[in-house]
């Protein structure tokens, strides 16, 4: 069943950045972009690698290992080595406080 | 979960704070043009000195010198375009990755993808698809890597393999199976315009001969020198970057030729980072990294003092490099670790 679940402060991330977040044993990337805060898995959808130290561009996540990168908005893989899009969550700010959808 | 761990910073143990990271990592058109510009340059220069000396025997010191300019940084240039870091705008990275592998010679996605697969599994036997030569190294195996003929034979199989449509199982297992048709058109595309600049003197057309050619071949051992010392003497299967991989000192010449690679190690632990922002960085991580190895002249003239004494079956000790602490013994029969994979 989904459920919005609190999951940091706004101020937690910082901008053109992400952290990672654990919630039920399941690991997620929230992310503070000039479009607004977004939620995705956490592991690059290439090999087995946490997205947690990539480099956030102009909303787009890049890989730390291979340097593929998604639309942070929509999941889409943009660019090699990364095909298959990232699994993306809903987000909603309330009070300074960022909610995601699980589910 | 999969039966592995990436070798990258977080398997060596080497941290950086994310905010500093960050910042060496930062995205901009503005250094690679620049290199571009440079290289142009050099190109001009060492390309007129082949002209100027046509006809009289200084015209090959000058091919070598041209096919040094030309060489290192295509390899150079073609590495870090096939990482996406040399460029802030994808299209121009992927342009230069085209443009520099056919100087390379290696078809551009096939080099991606191995490459990948190389910071992966970094100099793990069996894994790591781009492991050169055999280790131990010996003499052979020295003379086969330098003078690029080992290389050339794998690079021109990997054409031929592609462009009749022929995967090996190497490729299926690094490549995603949408990129074999764009491989496939690259491989032949890249064959026509090398059949053509064979083709050429036979219409009369010289000028391929003593500006390409000529030079790319007297340039390749430079380029492979550069290379070979990237993990050789160093240990295979370990997690840690800083047990296979080796930095080196470097003057601004050879900087400018490998794009600071002499800066492999941090290389390795953070392949985000940019070619113009390693020496940033092997200064943020500096107190937890060996000290890099001497200059790559003094580098080489050891590692081939070590590969003779090993097949002579001498001590192989060297004096000043870093060794892994099997390769170190005090002579007898070699046994072999790691067979070359390309
Ligand atoms: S693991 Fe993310 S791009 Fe390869």
């Amino acid at each position: 069943m989904s459920q919005w679940i609190d999951a940091c402060a706004t101020d937690d991330i910082d901008e053109e950045d992400l952290i990672a977040w654990e919630h039920e044993g399941k690991s997620y990337a929230i992310y503070n972009t000039e479009k607004g805060f977004f939620a995705s898995d956490l592991m690059c959808t290439h090999e087995e690698q946490s997205l947690e130290d990539g480099l956030v561009i102009d909303c787009v996540i890049e890989c730390p290992l291979h340097g593929g990168r998604f639309d942070i908005c929509t999941g889409k893989a943009l660019s090699a080595p990364v095909h298959q899009d990232l699994k993306t969550y809903p987000v909603r700010v309330e009070s300074g406080r960022v909610f995601v959808e699980t589910g | 979960m999969p039966g592995y761990v990436p070798t990258n910073a977080a398997s060596s143990g080497v941290k950086l704070d994310k905010k500093t990271l960050k910042s060496i990592a930062a995205r901009s058109d503005r250094p690679g043009l620049i290199y571009i510009a440079q290289w142009l340059t050099f190109l001009a220069a060492t390309g007129t000195l082949v002209w100027a000396t046509l006809g009289t025997l200084w015209m090959w010191p000058a091919m070598l010198l041209h096919g040094i300019f030309l060489t290192v940084p295509a390899y150079s240039f073609s590495h870090e375009t096939a990482h996406g870091t040399a460029f802030r705008s994808r299209w121009l990275n992927e342009a230069v990755l085209w443009v520099t592998s056919l100087l390379y010679m290696e078809e551009p996605l096939h080099r991606r993808y191995t490459h990948t697969n190389h910071h992966t599994h970094t100099w793990w036997v069996g894994k790591d698809s781009q492991m050169p030569f055999d280790t131990p190294m010996g003499f052979g195996g020295w003379l086969a890597e330098i003078t690029g003929t080992a290389l050339l034979r794998f690079h021109m199989q990997v054409f031929l393999h592609l462009a009749a449509g022929r995967y090996t199982s190497t490729m299926k297992m690094v490549t995603p199976e949408r990129e074999f048709s764009k491989m496939t058109r690259n491989a032949r595309i890249m064959l026509l315009i090398y059949a053509l600049i064979a083709a050429a003197p036979f219409f009369g057309i010289w000028w391929v001969v003593w500006f390409l050619v000529i030079p790319r071949i007297l340039g390749a051992p430079v380029m492979l020198l550069f290379t070979l010392i990237q993990h050789v003497e160093l240990q295979e299967n370990s997690p840690s970057i800083l047990e296979s991989t080796r930095s080196f000192r470097s003057n601004w010449l050879a900087e400018f030729l490998y794009m600071k690679m002499n800066n492999h190690v941090e290389h390795h632990l953070y392949p985000q980072v940019p070619f113009h922002a390693l020496p940033k960085l092997a200064e943020a991580v500096q107190d937890q990294l060996p000290a890099p190895d001497p200059g790559f002249f003094k580098t080489n003239l050891e590692v081939m003092s070590v590969v003779l004494r090993r097949s002579l079956g001498r001590p192989t000790k060297a004096a000043t490099i870093r060794q892994a602490p099997h390769m170190i013994t005090e002579g007898g029969p070699v046994e072999r670790i790691a067979q070359r994979t390309m």
